[in-house]
């Protein structure tokens, strides 16, 4: 092996390994999450928006992250995160307070910071959710922030492992 | 039936306003004080409703089967030229009642929030008889994925007359040139937020006011609760304000007056019904309490003028807090409002009052013979360089 390979080489795996450690450092929050507590306790959400799910069920792939949760209204959902930054759009039926139905838009995007990772949801009825997600101890931490309307609200959820 | 609550409800606001009085009468001690201010069922003050058609008043521009939600602000530049800041277009019934006077309050529901609102319109200019100008579609894709424009405003110092949009649920201001063809900046980071101790990011901004060299100060907001500072360019410069109930903190800062001699600041600290006085650098001087302003204006005579968010009237403070005048009723029908978001006069005497939740925007003669005192009288304008438009 000549010395021009061997430095070769030694760029080639300088140029990949910092790329590969960033993506072995990212958690994968894949499971079934049961609701254990939140601070402040009893913290309702917004109207219903954002109030805690009792389980919640995560898939990650390389490319998203899918959550399937009653957190988004009235009803469960699935919402995907695409996990590149992009914007994911879609419209939905939605039933309003005083019954009635109408087509409501959803967005909503992701983007790491460091080990954690932050997920954003719109959606065109006024309503705001941003989710800070992080893994410790086997726990799934979620730092909510909602907004509609009204004033803001804020608070930390906890979840255990378990169906 | 809802009608019937509606005006069930009228009596109850009125003792709203009763107590809002009596809150405010100890520091009524100041030479006039009292004998100027109206009373309750004062409705339109020394203004009255001009046109027998009022509630059309700048409403003919949504397409057919909708009409203009909640009014978020309004501002004269002149009175030939009234920016308005519309919240989208709402859907209407399949059938509206003979007497539908044109404006979403009359239905009894607030215009804010249901049904879902088409991000149309959202930046009109009308003359004075709410004839269109100019229509800032472009922009409206700005306020999609937020609530549309909280406020609107031209800073009494700019020669280049920028216009500046609150948007609180994207967490930014916009400012764009007086034609609206460039926006040429964004004060805060669009769709991020953060706490009350970051300086690059808001959290659902409500209001901007400026001094005469440029500097400006924003009440932030729904989310935070502080004020940030801004030099001239948009370089925050310090900040003040945390969550509770002491001097200097808020709860939902939702409106902000700049003036006086020195220069104070004037914030009104919604959650906590008061108004709070601060010098320029966020000391703390003095509060006003027993007023949950939307939104104040200095004016050009220096008194800060507060629109109450309890009792739907428009208060008269002196600089020193003491009640000179009010007037206003709620209600939908025409003169009387339902949650003054922003108020706006032009130099003519003509006052405009944006509704949130009646869904429009009103404009306001002097009558005859009105007491100058009871005006409100907005500040003027520094001429436009190269002249105005």
């Amino acid at each position: 092996m000549t010395t021009t390979r061997v430095m070769s080489l030694v760029l080639a795996v300088g140029a990949t390994l910092p790329s590969a450690l960033t993506a072995q450092a990212r958690p994968n929050f894949s499971g079934t999450w049961k609701f254990a507590s939140s601070a402040p306790a009893n913290y309702p959400g917004s109207n219903g928006w954002g109030v805690p799910s009792p389980i919640v069920v995560l898939a990650q792939t390389a490319a998203e992250l899918t959550i399937e949760s009653g957190q988004f209204g009235a009803n469960p959902m699935k919402v995907v995160y695409k996990l590149d930054g992009s914007d994911t759009i879609w419209e939905a039926p939605s039933s309003s307070q005083s019954g009635s139905t109408a087509i409501v838009k959803w967005r909503t995007k992701a983007s790491w910071d460091g080990n954690r990772l932050v997920l954003y949801t719109w959606n065109t009825a006024l309503n705001q959710m941003r989710d800070i997600i992080s893994l410790a101890d086997g726990r799934l931490t979620i730092v909510r922030a909602t907004e509609q309307p009204g004033p803001s609200t804020n608070a930390t959820l906890t979840y255990s492992r378990g169906s | 039936m809802r009608r019937r609550i509606l005006w069930l409800l009228t009596p109850l606001i009125l003792l709203g306003f009763g107590w809002l009085t009596s809150a405010a009468s100890p520091q009524q001690s100041g030479p006039g004080a009292g004998s100027a201010r109206g009373g309750v069922g004062d409705t339109t003050g020394p203004y009255e409703v001009p046109d027998p058609k009022w509630p059309e008043w700048a409403h003919p521009y949504p397409k057919p089967g909708y009409i203009w939600g909640s009014q978020g602000g309004v501002f004269a530049e002149s009175p030939n030229r009234i920016y308005l800041a519309n919240r989208g277009e709402l859907k209407l019934p399949e059938k509206v009642p003979n007497n539908f006077p044109g404006n979403w309050g009359f239905f009894n529901q607030q215009a804010a929030t249901q049904p879902i609102a088409n991000m149309v319109n959202t930046i009109v200019v009308v003359d004075g008889n709410g004839k269109l100008i100019e229509s800032w579609n472009q922009w409206d894709k700005l306020y999609e994925w937020g609530r549309g424009p909280h406020q609107v405003y031209i800073s009494p110092y700019d020669p280049e007359r920028h216009v500046w949009v609150v948007d609180d649920m994207r967490h930014v201001i916009f400012k764009f040139t007086h034609d609206g063809k460039q926006l040429v900046q964004t004060i805060g980071v669009l769709d991020e937020f953060s706490d009350n101790e970051d300086l690059t990011r808001l959290r659902r901004p409500t209001m901007i006011d400026w001094l005469p060299d440029g500097t400006f100060f924003v009440a932030d907001g729904y989310g935070n609760t502080r004020v940030v500072k801004y030099d001239r360019s948009g370089k925050p410069l310090l900040k003040w304000g945390t969550r509770g109930t002491g001097p200097g903190q808020f709860n939902t800062p939702h409106g902000i007056a700049v003036g006086g001699s020195p220069p104070r600041v004037f914030v009104s600290d919604r959650g906590n019904r008061r108004i709070q006085v601060f010098d320029v650098n966020g000391t703390f001087l003095d509060e006003w309490p027993g007023i949950a302003p939307h939104s104040m204006m200095l004016s050009a005579d220096e008194h800060v003028w507060a629109v109450d968010s309890i009792s739907d009237r428009i208060v008269k403070f002196d600089l020193s807090g003491h009640v000179e005048y009010s007037f206003g009723q709620f209600g939908t029908r025409p003169g009387y409002t339902w949650a003054m978001h922003q108020i706006s006069a032009d130099q003519e005497g003509n006052l405009y009052i944006a509704e949130v939740f009646g869904g429009r925007t009103q404009k306001y003669r002097p009558k005859p013979g009105a007491n100058p005192t009871q005006l409100v009288r907005g500040r003027s304008l520094m001429p436009m360089a190269g002249g105005t438009r």
